[in-house]
């Protein structure tokens, strides 16, 4: 909502400097992910017939759900202003942790373990960077390190798995289905949907974007900043135990290292989406079709024989071009920002 | 268990000097042997190797070790190995983060007179110079192995001429993913000249990455046969896609280094087979060899432990990996 009324001041303002490249350009701007978006799918469906059909379009959702339900909780941490890159080390001890519980206490309490667990790692982000004003960057990144360790000492380094993979209704959030369609993409689209309302038309919300766009500004409008903030990496912590949980129920099993790098895919998705990363603008929903975007571009290039790190170089064009347009939105033009 | 762990200097001037003649340990002094590991802890099968290395080593009297990890980095390891040089320990194992990079450290090693033995991976060419001997699995072996398995289970079900396999290998760049892949593609047409190797695709050793990429495969394919995995971590990966997809039951999944839930898949008659690879024989071999050298034991320069086939017909020949 915020973002919106943003860019509108900005086109207000542009046609005193410059009106004809404006309107190709705002409009590239402002649509430019969902005209990347439709290229992309265009151009693959041309190469493999395979692309488009309804089992790949699923398997495809289904596979971006849990980068997808971590990039929503990041989005709301960098609307806020903040960075939070210690999502991937979070998810592999959460997914270790709720694996490992599942055959000791069952799943019925595995989860809200973990999810306790997760949020009180999230809390410690969020004191740090909320209520001590450190730097989120250094935070998130030193809390990368400090939970990949303590994920080691959890499980002394052992692979955990869940012995009775075939009894278990923990299997319902990875495997199984919810309403007909298969659980991961109901949860992530859930969620995202939710986490959409919240942030637009909540109080909470509109907090978040004042934060994000001008700390001092806030503090004088009355807004506890510390807590807005705090709260941020609350919820990224949530989204990290959902997606840990479809995780593990899709594995039946958990690695030390299974989130090892997805902090860079989940931060790429939500730039993909037009979130600024000095925050106060953004939307949970584009960053849903950023999501999108990086999963069918993953899925595209290995149905073309391509090994997935040619999706990593892709995937850097794509962002480069995605910040990009963004800054030329704010500049009203393509090229130099002078005159 | 770890009361071996200590920095000690037990190495006089004289074992020294007999060490360095190549015929060191007399029947009442103590070998001390060093070992810089890879990165204990990242997976079960180093955490593994870790604890029999101590066990075996805590089982011998006239053996002394210090057992360090370098946590992956290659700094640290070639430091470490500087450290083991400087406490003049009679022989050092190295189970190398970096095939290429430690060759310089353990070219100082050799001209302080200190055997090297290699552990589990092996070192760069250029280095063969400068170790006593290599301890661990062939994977080139293991490959063909593989390929053996998955072209007699061909021939069982009658499909050998018309079968189409795809491959999910380790993470590039890793000698044992490379040497695995090798073996696999080089047996293969020998066995079962008609069977086809349709794709390969790196899932980087990650079950969750290696089920994204079967998902693809069994998108982009509509007839697979068999699934060749790097490891059984990535093979079970392969078998959960497959069986989401229900086309598991058409499939002949053979994967390498049988871990645990390979174990149980081919227990439920799901996952075919796979190679036996103890972390205990391989650290076990590692130890043994080093005290080998020491003693002056005609050592082979690729010492092999033997990684058997496993599959379902004889995987009650086997126990289950702890790993």
């Amino acid at each position: 909502m915020v973002a919106e009324t943003k860019s509108e001041v900005g086109e207000a303002s542009k046609p005193k400097r410059r009106v004809q490249g404006n309107a190709v350009v705002s409009v590239l701007a402002k649509q430019g992910i969902l005209i990347a978006f439709a290229l992309f799918m265009l151009g693959f469906a041309l190469f493999s017939e395979r692309f488009l059909s309804a089992d790949n379009v699923m398997t495809v959702l289904r596979q971006s759900a849990i980068i997808g339900v971590m990039a929503v909780g990041v989005t709301v941490v960098v609307i806020g202003g903040n960075l939070d890159l210690s999502v991937g080390s979070m998810l592999s001890f959460s997914t270790v942790m709720v694996v490992d519980l599942h055959d000791k206490l069952g799943p019925e309490l595995a989860i809200p373990v973990m999810l306790l667990a997760t949020l009180c790692i999230g809390a410690v982000n969020g004191t740090l960077v909320g209520f001590l004003r450190l730097n989120s960057l250094i935070v998130t990144l030193g809390m990368l390190s400090a939970i990949q360790g303590l994920t080691l000492i959890y499980s002394g380094g052992q692979n955990v798995d869940i012995a009775n993979q075939q009894g278990t209704w923990f299997a319902i959030f990875g495997r199984g289905q919810m309403l007909g369609i298969a659980s991961p993409i109901v949860i992530f689209l859930g969620l995202a949907v939710l986490m959409h309302i919240v942030m637009a038309y909540t109080p909470f919300g509109r907090r978040v974007y004042a934060v994000g766009g001008n700390p001092t500004a806030a503090t004088f409008s009355g807004i506890r900043r510390s807590r807005t903030v705090f709260l941020t990496y609350v919820i990224s912590a949530l989204c990290v135990g959902i997606a840990a949980i479809i995780l593990g129920s899709r594995v039946m099993g958990s690695q030390n290292n299974v989130g090892q790098g997805y902090e860079l895919q989940v931060l790429a998705t939500v730039i993909l989406g037009g979130t600024s990363l000095l925050g106060g603008s953004g939307n949970v929903l584009k960053t849903v079709i950023g999501v999108l975007i990086l999963g069918f571009i993953q899925n595209g290039l290995l149905l073309l024989g391509y090994a997935y790190y040619v999706q990593w170089i892709v995937t850097w064009i794509v962002i480069i071009l995605a910040v990009w347009l963004d800054v030329a939105a704010k500049r009203g033009r393509l090229l130099s920002p002078i005159a | 268990m770890k009361t071996t762990r200590r920095i000690t200097v037990l190495g006089t001037t004289a074992l020294a000097g007999l060490a360095f003649a190549g015929a060191a340990a007399a029947q009442d002094d103590t070998m001390t042997i060093g070992i810089t590991q890879n990165n204990v802890g990242v997976d079960s099968y180093q955490t593994t190797y870790e604890q029999a290395f101590e066990n075996a080593a805590a089982e011998l009297d006239n053996v002394d070790t210090i057992v360090l990890d370098a946590g992956g980095d290659v700094a640290r390891q070639i430091a470490q190995i500087q450290d083991l040089i400087q406490q003049q320990v009679d022989a050092i194992i190295i189970w190398p983060t970096n095939g290429q990079a430690v060759v310089p450290a353990v070219r100082q090693a050799k001209q302080a007179g200190i055997p090297v033995v290699i552990t589990n991976s092996n070192i760069a060419e250029e280095g063969f110079d400068f170790i006593a001997s290599f301890s661990g699995p062939d994977n080139i072996t293991q490959g063909s192995r593989s390929a053996e398995i998955m072209c007699d289970r061909f021939k069982e079900q009658g499909i050998e001429t018309e079968a189409q396999i795809v491959q999910i290998s380790g993470q590039p760049g890793y000698t044992t993913a490379l040497e695995r892949a090798k073996g696999f593609e080089d047996r293969l047409p020998e066995v079962c000249p008609e069977v086809t190797l349709v794709e390969t695709q790196p899932g980087d050793w990650n079950r969750e990455k290696s089920q994204r990429v079967m998902e693809s495969f069994l998108t982009k394919y509509d007839d697979i046969d068999g699934v060749y995995a790097g490891d059984d971590n990535m093979g079970v990966g392969a078998l959960n896609a497959a069986k989401a997809a229900g086309r598991a039951e058409d499939i002949t999944f053979v994967g390498a280094t049988n871990f645990a839930v390979g174990y149980e898949a081919m227990g439920r008659g799901e996952y075919w087979g796979s190679i036996y690879q103890s972390p205990v024989d391989d650290a076990e071999a590692a130890l043994q060899t080093a005290i080998d050298v020491l003693n002056g034991a005609e050592v082979p320069f690729l010492n092999y432990f033997d990684t058997p086939k496993i599959t379902q017909e004889n995987m009650e020949e086997f126990d289950k990996p702890v790993f």
